[in-house]
This record gives structure tokens, C-alpha cells and sequence, in this order.
């Protein structure tokens, strides 16, 4: 068999996003020597000219501004391009814009759909097998996706971002008189930009530190964002510390806020409750610090240290910033 | 305003899950159902909306198996107005996109100017559904969703964190959303409401119904094939140390030498 994979390309800032290198890579290994890699993308000539060193022979792009960039929009573009590709397969990075797409694409192109991969095989000519965490990480399940069509979109940090290679694809100016009416009315009024400096955002981050009630008091929770910006690491807090107001409930990690999967996971004060658990257990590498001994999340961790989180957390921003060769604050 | 929530009972958080003896799904005998995580929101927010818009009515929407009732009891005592089930294939089906095209042929006949759902469910994820189900009935859809409100008679604000920032939206009605967060915590249902609720009427559509409209569709086309648990975690190394600073140090080497995840 040899497959066309199409990826649904992101870029920002002239640079292909990272789940879209990461797609990248998945669908020049599924497409393998016979098969052909192409890409189709919203964002115009910039975000053609950073798909092209990655090899596409082909490239649909349409120049849809981020204000009108609807997922019924983009789904019937997406759609229009797997078309005339031929593709078998369309990947999408594991992002918001991906994994809101896949649905309707999955319908508008009649095919079988699975978002959260964490593995993706061709098993037949027309089944492909997709691995991915259920239950917050507690489970994973193998899923068969059967017939000619699969859009899958992949879980962020699960696989290697491919590496430029070279390559002059053929260019198709995407028509986007597909795009239904009915999508015209909603649009983008603003976007307030995630703060520079402010590190990656939860969802992107390869690291998560995360502060619960054993931080005690809203005033003691800069020392979690000073290890987390001495990692590089996104901050996350538990349910009790954004209830009690100390931070938005957007840090919340857990059943009623985020689910993270990072590589790393420091979680400092946090007993460990079943609600929080869920949302970071999947998580590659899990570090407890914590002043009681029997606390479950020393259950789930594969490193604990019982102590104060206050007199620790310092010391280990410190030790963190000589080892990387960083300043000290 | 008319707004549809769409339903579907997961394990509750602290169920021990465990395969079926063919080791491709969930075995849910033992497994309590209920109405949770951002299903839960959806519900939530659905009846602020109607509390903030005189005249509104919530029909709750499940499709799946006999299980769906209870999840939809558990929204008629929350405050939802009408519950529908959608019976799923005798055979039982995962498959999300079948999911929306049943839900999406229910839909047909029930007046919907808003339909709302959990951005994905809690058991499987997929996230799937409310796009689908959009799709499938010609109208705009918006995930991961919150600070949801109504502009009017024929409109919808909300913002939308993504990866870039945090995006606000203007949109039209009717359309479908995939709730991130409601403004509130969701509340509990009041026992007299909970007794209520058990002798309320369920509308059903049967899946002969559904399965000859959906013709050729009514077939799953993702299936589980193996469901894995990870060996139990057998709890955390535990670092001795007498001073913080000696703690930071055994920490970073082994994240650097055993672990190698330090960045």
C-alpha cells in the first residue's frame, strides 16, 4: 500500500507549531518509501513557505485570517484538500484548532476518527490502528479505525517533532467558496496573547510544577512559578488553591479543570485526591513533595520527598539554576 | 431559547476499572454511571442560560445503552425540562462518530437553538462528538468553551483558551458548543427533585428508528479492540535528606541520571 497522509499544518510567527512537526514525523513513518507526504494549511503564504524545507509534495493552502477561522470552515477546506490528495489519512496536531477540527472533518470527509493518539499503525488496506490514554491516563485502549478514510488527530509530546528536510512541494490555492454560509456570521473579536515570558501553557508544556493547599497562603505560591520558570515548566495548582482564589481556575489541573500528560510532573502540597489525580497521572515522570508521609500522592509519584514545601522549594530552584547553567536569582 | 445538552454516563472518578474477560473494553459490570466532569459543566451552564433567559427550555439528549436513563433522570432533577434516550446498537458501539449521527438524527425533530456538551466526555476522550454533530446538522461549533453568555435573541459570546492566548468569540445561534467550563461549580440536585425525577417521562428513539435512518452509517467504524491498565504504580522512591538543600540535590541528579527528564 502506498498512502497519501495529509497533515493539517499550524504555523505562528512564520514556524510550523510544534504538534504539527510532530504530525510531521508520524506521517512521513506512515507513508513510508512508496507513500507521499502532503499538507494542507490555513495560514496562507507564510505557513507555506514553513512547510516547505519538511518535504510536502503537495501543499493545499488557503488564506484564512485566525478571525474567521471557524472549525466548519476549516473542516471543509481540510475536507476539499483530502479530496483532491487522495489521502487515506489526514493527522492533525494534538492543539486546540486540531483536535476542534477533527469531528466535523471526520464527517464533512466520511471517515472514521480517533483524537489522543499516542500511537498510530497501518494494519491493513483500510485499517489503521490508533493507541491513546482514556480515563485521564488510568487506561489506554487500541482502537481499530476501519475503511478507506481516517482522520486522527495526535496527543501533544507523544511523538518526535520531524526535522526540516528539503523539498519543492507543488503549491493548490485552496477555493474557499466551500466553506459553508452558515460560518460566516461568528467571528474572532480578540485575542489576548499568552504573556511572553510567562513560560509554555499547560497543555504544551514537557513540564508541570503544581501547587496545592500545602503551599499555605496565596503569598508563598511565587516559589512554585520560580522552579517552574527555572525549568522552563508551565505552573498548574489543585482544585483547593484555585478555590480558595490564590490562582484562576485556569491552572486547575484535574477532573473539573485540565488533564496533562507532560514528561514531568511536580506536585507540591498536593495530598493527591482521586479528582486531581486524573488529570496528571498519565504524566511520564511524577515528583511528590509533601509534609505528610502517608499522603496518596506519594502513591502515584515515582519520587517523594516528605518535607516543608517552603524551605524545599528554594533550594531546589537554586540546585535547578547551577545545573542549567542559570543565573541565580 | 431551546437548548439541547447532549449526555453520557462515564464510571464515577474513584471506579476500579478493569477490562472484559476478551480484554477489548471497559467491563462495566460493578461500575456505578453518572452524570460527570465537563458533562456535568454542560448541564450546569445549559440551566443558568435558561435562568437567565425567561422562556427557556433544557432538553437533556443521551444516546448508548439502558444507562442513559438514569444520566438523564440525574438532569431532569438538576432542572432540565426534557430528556430524550437514544438507544443505541444491541451490539454496543464506541464509535463517536456514530454517536453524533444518531444524536444528529434525534436532533431532527427536536427545536435546538443551542446544543451543548462537555468539550469531550470523561471516559474516552475523544472530543469527537459536538463537531460531528454540528457538522452533521449545517451549523457552527465551538469547542472548549467557557465564560459561555448570551447576546441576545439570536447570539453567543465566549472566550476560548488556546495555545496562542485566550480568544473571545462572537457567534450566531442556532450552533453547537463544546463546554470547557461553566461560570459555576454545578450544583446538586434537591432530594425532592431527585424523587421526582425517577417517575418523569423518558422519550426514547429505539435504534431500529435510528439505525434505518442512518442507512449504510449505522455501522461503527472505530472499535475497541484492547483496553489496557497500567501496572499499579508501586508508589514513590522516597529521597532521604536532612537538609533542603541535600533534598534538591538527590532530586535534580536522579530526574538527570535515572529518570533523564530534566529539561
Amino acid at each position: 500500500m502506498t498512502p497519501t497522509v495529509l497533515v493539517l499544518a499550524e504555523a505562528s510567527g512564520g514556524l510550523l507549531t510544534g504538534p504539527t512537526k510532530e504530525a510531521i514525523g508520524v506521517a512521513r513513518t506512515l507513508a513510508g518509501p512508496d507513500g507521499s507526504l502532503a499538507a494542507v494549511t490555513m495560514g496562507g503564504p507564510s505557513a507555506l513557505e514553513a512547510l516547505a524545507p519538511f518535504g510536502p509534495k503537495e501543499v493545499w493552502v488557503a488564506d484564512v485570517p485566525p478571525e474567521a477561522a471557524t472549525s466548519g470552515a476549516v473542516a471543509a477546506l481540510a475536507a476539499h484538500a483530502a479530496d483532491e490528495s487522495r489521502a487515506a489519512i489526514v493527522l492533525l496536531g494534538g492543539t486546540t484548532f486540531g483536535r476542534d477540527v477533527t469531528g466535523r472533518l471526520a464527517v464533512r470527509w466520511g471517515a472514521a476518527a480517533a483524537t489522543g493518539a499516542t500511537e498510530v499503525a497501518i494494519a491493513g488496506p483500510e485499517e489503521v490502528h490508533v493507541r491513546r490514554p482514556v480515563f485521564g491516563g488510568r487506561a489506554t485502549e487500541m482502537r481499530r479505525l476501519v475503511g478507506p478514510r481516517t482522520v486522527i488527530a495526535l496527543r501533544p509530546h507523544a511523538f518526535a517533532e520531524a526535522a526540516a528536510s528539503a523539498g519543492t512541494p507543488t503549491v493548490h490555492v485552496l477555493d474557499r467558496s466551500v466553506i459553508p454560509a452558515t460560518e460566516g456570521a461568528a467571528r474572532r473579536r480578540s485575542l489576548d496573547p499568552a504573556e511572553p515570558g510567562s513560560g509554555p501553557s499547560l497543555s504544551d508544556a514537557t513540564i508541570v510544577v503544581s501547587g496545592g493547599r500545602g503551599m499555605r497562603a496565596a503569598e508563598n505560591f511565587h516559589l512554585i512559578e520560580e522552579l517552574a520558570q527555572s525549568l522552563g515548566a508551565a505552573v498548574g495548582a489543585s482544585r483547593a488553591v484555585t478555590d480558595a482564589g490564590w490562582r484562576p481556575t485556569s491552572f486547575q489541573i484535574g477532573q473539573t479543570g485540565r488533564a496533562v500528560s507532560p514528561q514531568l510532573y511536580i506536585a507540591v502540597g498536593i495530598s493527591g485526591a482521586i479528582q486531581h489525580v486524573v488529570g496528571m497521572v498519565s504524566s511520564r515522570t511524577i515528583v511528590a513533595i509533601n509534609t505528610d508521609a502517608s499522603a496518596p500522592i506519594f502513591k502515584v509519584a515515582d519520587y517523594g520527598l516528605v518535607g516543608d514545601a517552603l524551605t524545599i522549594l528554594p533550594a531546589l530552584t537554586r540546585e535547578v539554576r547551577k545545573v542549567r547553567g542559570l543565573p541565580a536569582n | 431559547m431551546e437548548i439541547v445538552v447532549l449526555i453520557k454516563p462515564i464510571p464515577e472518578a474513584e471506579s476500579r476499572l478493569r477490562a472484559t474477560p476478551d480484554g477489548r473494553g471497559l467491563e462495566p459490570e460493578g461500575v456505578k454511571f453518572v452524570l460527570a466532569g465537563y458533562d456535568e459543566s454542560a448541564v450546569e451552564q445549559a440551566l443558568l442560560l435558561k435562568e437567565s433567559l425567561p422562556g427557556s427550555r433544557v432538553h437533556a439528549v443521551s444516546f448508548g445503552p439502558a444507562r442513559c436513563e438514569e444520566t438523564l433522570r440525574a438532569a431532569i432533577a438538576l432542572g432540565a425540562d426534557r430528556a430524550t434516550w437514544v438507544e443505541g446498537p444491541p451490539e454496543g458501539s464506541d464509535d463517536p462518530v456514530l454517536a453524533a449521527r444518531a444524536l444528529a438524527a434525534a436532533l431532527q425533530t427536536v427545536p435546538h437553538d443551542l446544543v451543548l456538551g462537555g468539550k469531550q466526555a470523561g471516559d474516552d476522550e475523544e472530543g469527537i462528538v459536538p463537531g460531528a454533530v454540528a457538522e452533521l446538522l449545517g451549523i457552527p461549533s465551538f469547542g472548549y468553551v467557557t465564560d459561555l453568555r448570551s447576546s441576545g435573541p439570536s447570539g453567543l459570546t465566549f472566550l476560548r483558551p488556546t495555545e496562542a492566548g485566550v480568544e473571545r468569540w462572537e457567534a450566531p445561534l442556532p450552533c453547537v458548543v463544546g463546554l470547557q467550563q461553566a461560570w459555576n461549580d454545578p450544583r446538586s440536585a434537591k432530594l425532592p427533585n431527585i424523587l421526582k425525577s425517577r417517575k418523569a417521562p423518558i422519550l426514547k428513539v429505539d435504534w431500529p428508528t435510528t439505525s434505518k435512518a442512518l442507512a449504510l452509517e449505522a455501522k461503527p467504524r472505530s472499535i475497541g479492540e484492547k483496553f489496557e491498565l497500567p501496572a499499579p504504580r508501586t508508589g514513590a522512591k522516597m529521597i532521604e535528606f536532612k537538609t533542603p538543600e541535600e533534598a534538591a540535590e538527590k532530586l535534580v541528579r536522579l530526574l538527570r541520571e535515572e529518570a533523564k527528564v530534566f529539561p
